[in-house]
């Protein structure tokens, strides 16, 4: 290997290094910003130019944001209700989506049965639907039906939104498995039902653990279904409740400790499991 | 058996999704007031409405701005991000961490932590601008010209949607066979040489996946523009415009005639843009 090329290697794992460090900062700095104001008195947050870091930390915009301490006044109050709104709707989503499509997506990847294709094309054709093909009309079904500003309309409506992605992620998963387990299973003497169960289930582990991250994150996430389903004070998620502080006249330390409550969840799913939001995007965009 | 497993998912998509969307087919035609019933065939006056609407025309081409903006960002961003991750490094674990972050955060939070850094007195940009002289005093970043402000809102969705671009290349750039590479060294083909011959034609179709979820998010972009912009036209969606006219307006006519037509819009060119880019690979 001559000099040349190596000098021309270190250069571009320099170049490289720079690269990382600026993706490093673009995907960071938005969140390190708001934590930094979320921490910072309300004046320390204004001054001009601007303060890198939280000189004197304080805890105070949290405080009032779940009414206490000497800023409580200026919080808009809800925060409370809306998390454990965000969570019980987002975690009834997912639960429901992931027993749904499992069932649906072996029976798609192993076994045969009439209008198999139709409907299974029919199904992932809804994923290219944008939320313009059903907003409205989910308003006026849901409302006629009674199910606006409830838990069970916005799980509903998130459950067959979220259902064609997860479907399609089981799938691939069950595709990817080998037969032998199951055959071996039957040749045991058990049931197609007692296979799935004991075998199928345990072995598709990592497929669906990847299936629920990536559905809670996407509950978690929602904004327009749930700003126009269930936006009273009994049902509104974070995410809604954000919104709504953010254009009120609520100083910025409370709004960026408001978002930063809104952030810890997914972050600390993203610290934590990582590997499975890569494996599922994989599996949901690239297979087929 | 099997008609048992399925039927709960066919339920679901029959009942909240294929039943909703035929709903919008139809009453984009009709005449409908909620407040003022009954309801007639109206051909295309719903859609008359809507085009005579100078908002809604104002939005049109608004969208074309962010989906320019969000398609071309995304897809060039996602693309170097996946290049810089390609080969094994200490701590890449970790960095693909920091990668995916944006991604699994709501919209609606990034629109609000965003908002903060465009702030027109004490924002961080100004002030970052200002130190680096390139404006002589804070300015006004979100509603004063239009295409900043849609560059600058279309800038949050793509810093939330790159990460799904940058995973969906990586993916692929990680089945090249090793080989490729090895020839090309061999043969002396300068890097840039080497992208543009051997990795890009064969993570072609990862790339149109990308780019097809970057042109429908971008197409359909809301949260953002509902935080940063609000009912504002000079950064104006589709979606917004369609938002505000169907539920605050309770104009459900021109909504369900905007809602069809993006639909339209959307999955036609979600079909053609594969058709374009997708051609199958042979290593």
């Amino acid at each position: 290997m001559g000099r040349t090329t190596k000098r021309r290697r270190g250069a571009r794992g320099a170049a490289r290094a720079v690269g990382l460090a600026v993706v490093a900062v673009w995907s960071l700095f938005p969140v390190y910003w708001a934590l930094k104001t979320s921490l910072s008195t309300n004046a320390a947050s204004q001054q001009v130019p601007v303060q890198w870091f939280p000189t004197h930390p304080t805890v105070v915009s949290y405080e009032a944001l779940f009414g206490a301490g000497p800023q409580a006044a200026d919080a808009a109050g809800g925060i409370g209700r809306s998390l454990v709104n965000i969570v019980v709707e987002t975690t009834g989503a997912t639960v429901l989506t992931l027993v749904v499509a499992i069932l649906a997506a072996y029976a798609f990847a192993r076994l045969h049965f009439r209008l198999k294709t139709f409907v299974f094309y029919a199904v992932i054709a809804t994923l290219t639907l944008p939320v313009y093909a059903t907003l409205i009309p989910l308003y006026r079904i849901m409302s006629n039906l009674g199910l606006v500003n409830t838990y069970l309309g916005i799980i509903l409506v998130y459950t067959s939104g979220f259902l064609p992605l997860a479907m399609w992620i089981m799938y691939n998963m069950f595709l990817a498995l080998p037969k032998s387990l199951e055959e071996a299973a039957r040749i045991d003497g058990a049931s197609t039902l007692q296979a799935f169960a004991r075998v199928v289930l345990p072995t598709a582990r990592p497929g669906i653990a990847a299936t629920a991250i990536v559905t809670f994150l996407f509950g978690w996430g929602q904004f327009i279904f749930p700003l126009v389903l269930s936006s009273s004070n009994a049902t509104e998620p974070l995410t809604v409740l954000l919104a709504a502080i953010d254009s009120r006249n609520v100083p910025y330390t409370i709004i960026n400790a408001a978002a930063m409550v809104a952030i810890a969840v997914p972050a600390v799913i993203v610290v934590l499991l990582n590997r499975w939001i890569v494996t599922g995007i994989t599996a949901g965009s690239i297979k087929g | 058996m099997p008609y048992a497993m399925v039927a709960p998912l066919v339920a679901f998509i029959g009942a909240l999704a294929i039943y909703p969307t035929v709903l919008t087919v139809i009453e984009a035609f009709v005449h409908l007031d909620p407040l003022a019933p009954p309801t007639h065939f109206a051909g295309f006056g719903n859609f008359r409405d809507a085009f005579d609407n100078p908002q809604v025309r104002q939005s049109l081409e608004n969208t074309g701005w962010y989906t320019l903006f969000g398609v071309g960002l995304t897809a060039t961003l996602g693309t170097a991000v996946a290049l810089l991750l390609q080969r094994p490094f200490r701590g890449r674990g970790v960095m693909l961490a920091i990668v995916v972050l944006p991604w699994a955060l709501p919209g609606v939070v990034e629109g609000v932590i965003w908002s903060w850094i465009y702030n027109p007195t004490v924002g961080v940009l100004n002030s970052v601008l200002k130190s680096l002289h390139l404006i002589s005093q804070y300015v006004l970043f979100i509603g004063a010209h239009q295409v900043e402000t849609i560059f600058l809102v279309s800038l949050v969705q793509v810093w939330q949607i790159t990460p799904l671009a940058a995973l969906i290349v990586l993916a692929a750039l990680q089945s090249v066979p090793a080989e490729l590479y090895e020839a090309a060294a061999v043969d002396g083909a300068p890097w840039h040489r080497v992208i543009r011959s051997v990795t890009l034609p064969l993570v072609r179709p990862a790339l149109a996946v990308a780019t097809v979820e970057a042109l429908v998010m971008s197409l359909n972009i809301f949260d953002q523009v509902y935080v940063l912009n609000a009912n504002a036209t000079t950064g104006s969606s589709v979606m917004s415009t369609t938002y505000f006219i169907t539920f605050q307006d309770l104009n459900f006519g021109e909504g369900y005639a905007l809602s069809l037509l993006a639909t339209v819009v959307t999955v036609l060119l979600a079909a053609a843009a594969v058709k374009l880019i997708y051609r199958k690979v042979e290593y």
